[in-house]
């Protein structure tokens, strides 16, 4: 750092000004009459407070809907003050929000809104994730039948499982626009499995056999790990291709990364 | 791969508009004639999904301006490198006739703000962003514009006058400039000074491109929120401003509340009748 040790000095106490509710000391900092310098600081530190709840808002929808504006912009902000961004693109902001709402308080009466937040969190990733090459099925095809139980594969890098111990997936879906918010079912863990596929982003309910599977094979497992006691897994590898998941396989060898 | 469409370049007699998500559709059926479409670079960062889809079809038919807002130009902190990866990966692709940054800081001791906040206007920070705008232009390997940002408070240690501070980073560093008039009639309301000292500070020749916007009128003075038609002091600036510089690739920009498509093309046909009746200076194109 060349010679900006003034200029870091300022940036510093201006951001603790912004962040902390006792800013009088920064006055001094600024021009003009002091009163009137405080309160245009304010408009920085609403403005500040309105970016990151606005980000939360636009990854989270269905959680503000569930809550209410209100109470969603309490919980943003206790988040925002515990876990600020990171990173300078604001799209990235909130991947601890789930975890914050599993344990936040006021919310004990919703038990399932950390996990309804997990799914959009995953759905949100799923968005921006980059694009994967397509299988090579040709060199799938020419693995051996006996070397086929040891594939391993890569998946796409929009592909999350979301397992729950509630109806998630129903709720989600009861809470999109032009859905009254009453969910469909209200039993239920859902394992929902979310990816992209031509340019959208899609999300489809797993049996638990078929959960365990793709939990497994996500982890690294080689196919004969995955299925647990000889379990059938055409279906559920069929429903992996064909959605466009895998990205990529390794025969015999544990997958790279 | 599909064969691309080379890079569009924007037309400096017209304006263009913001790409915003809530238009895509009907831009994509429309596709009314606009100079440029310019998106904020850090929605495009993803490396894939439908966001980088669509803004892939709309540089087909439309030049693209990069306009950055988490570069943090003015911070102490060290530049970030990956961030600036990913805009260079986004330049790479999208081929943008124009990529602007703001002269502004937004971080500081690893914490991100979030905000466009202000510089004090001091020699120690004029060498500080020049050297960060050289090291950005360096790196990307063109030359940016950085504009001008609103400043809802002044610091004590300014030492430099707003025009004069910009005016001589584009100096410096060889940069454009972005002019914000609405940001330029923003802080003249707020603290009292002449919009036109900045104008009169900047060399014309290195304004690459003016944005328009629309701001509040609160207790506490102006407020730049980009949620509102351009007002009519900015219109008369604007005329003024390209009364002098002449035709410049012009902005209409307007980030919350956004209204219809075409509410957004009738400000854009404002500043198209307006840019009409520039006189034409001996001047090369940006």
């Amino acid at each position: 750092m060349s010679g900006a040790e003034a200029l870091a000095r300022l940036q510093a106490e201006f951001a603790a000004a912004l962040v902390a509710e006792g800013d009088a000391g920064f006055a001094s900092r600024l021009a003009g009459e002091p009163s009137l310098a405080l309160r245009r600081l304010a408009i920085y530190r609403r403005a500040v407070e309105a970016n990151r709840r606005g980000a939360l808002r636009s990854a989270y929808p269905v959680v503000a809907r569930l809550v209410g504006e209100a109470f969603f912009g309490e919980a943003a902000r206790r988040f925002a003050r515990d876990c600020p961004p990171d990173d300078a693109d604001l799209n990235r902001f909130g991947g601890g929000f789930p975890a914050f709402l599993a344990a936040y308080p006021h919310a004990s009466e919703l038990p399932w809104l950390g996990d309804v937040a997990r799914l959009e969190w995953a759905w949100h990733e799923a968005l921006m994730a980059a694009d994967s090459p397509g299988l090579d099925y040709a060199a799938l095809a020419r693995v051996g039948e006996a070397a086929q139980p040891r594939v391993r594969f890569r998946f796409h890098a929009a592909v999350r499982l979301v397992r729950s111990s509630w109806p998630v997936l129903a709720i989600w879906e009861a809470n999109q626009p032009g859905r009254d918010g009453t969910p469909d079912r209200e039993e239920g863990a859902d394992d929902v499995l979310v990816w992209r596929e031509d340019e959208r982003v899609r999300a489809a309910l797993l049996a638990p056999p078929e959960a365990d599977f793709v939990a497994r094979l996500m982890e690294g497992a080689s196919l004969e790990e995955a299925a647990a006691d000889g379990w059938d897994f055409s279906a559920a590898l069929g429903h992996l291709a064909a959605g466009g998941m895998l990205a990529g396989f390794s025969a015999g060898t544990p997958a790279a990364s | 791969m599909p064969a691309r469409h080379p890079a569009r370049a924007p037309d400096p007699g017209r304006a263009g508009i913001g790409l915003r998500t809530p238009h895509f559709e009907a831009l994509a059926g429309r596709r009314p004639a606009l100079s440029f479409l310019e998106v904020h670079s850090e929605n495009y960062f993803a490396d894939g999904g439908p966001a980088l889809a669509w803004l892939e079809r709309f540089r087909a038919d439309y030049a693209v301006s990069l306009h950055g807002v988490g570069l943090s130009l003015g911070s102490t902190d060290p530049l970030d490198r990956g961030h600036l990866a990913r805009l260079a990966r986004l330049a790479a692709r999208i081929e943008p006739a124009l990529v602007s940054e703001h002269l502004c800081w937004s971080s500081v001791g690893g914490a991100h703000l979030g905000e466009l906040l202000p510089l004090p206007y001091t020699q120690e920070a004029l060498d500080h962003v020049c050297a960060r705008v050289a090291e950005v232009q360096e790196y990307l390997g063109r030359r940016i514009l950085v504009e001008n940002v609103s400043a809802y408070v002044r610091f004590a240690s300014s030492t430099i006058p707003e025009g004069e501070f910009v005016a001589e980073v584009a100096r410096r560093t060889g940069c454009g400039v972005l002019l914000d008039l609405n940001n330029a009639w923003v802080n003249a309301a707020n603290h009292g000074t002449d919009p036109r000292d900045l104008l009169r500070a900047i060399d014309p020749a290195s304004v690459g491109e003016i944005h328009l916007a629309g701001h509040e009128v609160t207790p506490d003075g102006l407020v730049d929120t980009h949620g509102a038609p351009v007002s009519p002091e900015v219109w008369a600036l604007f005329a003024e401003a390209v009364g002098s510089l002449g035709p410049v690739p012009t902005l209409v920009e307007w980030d919350t509340d956004i209204p219809p498509l075409d509410v957004l093309l009738a400000e854009a046909g404002r500043a198209d009748a307006i840019l009409a009746r520039a006189r034409v200076p001996g001047r090369a194109a940006a």
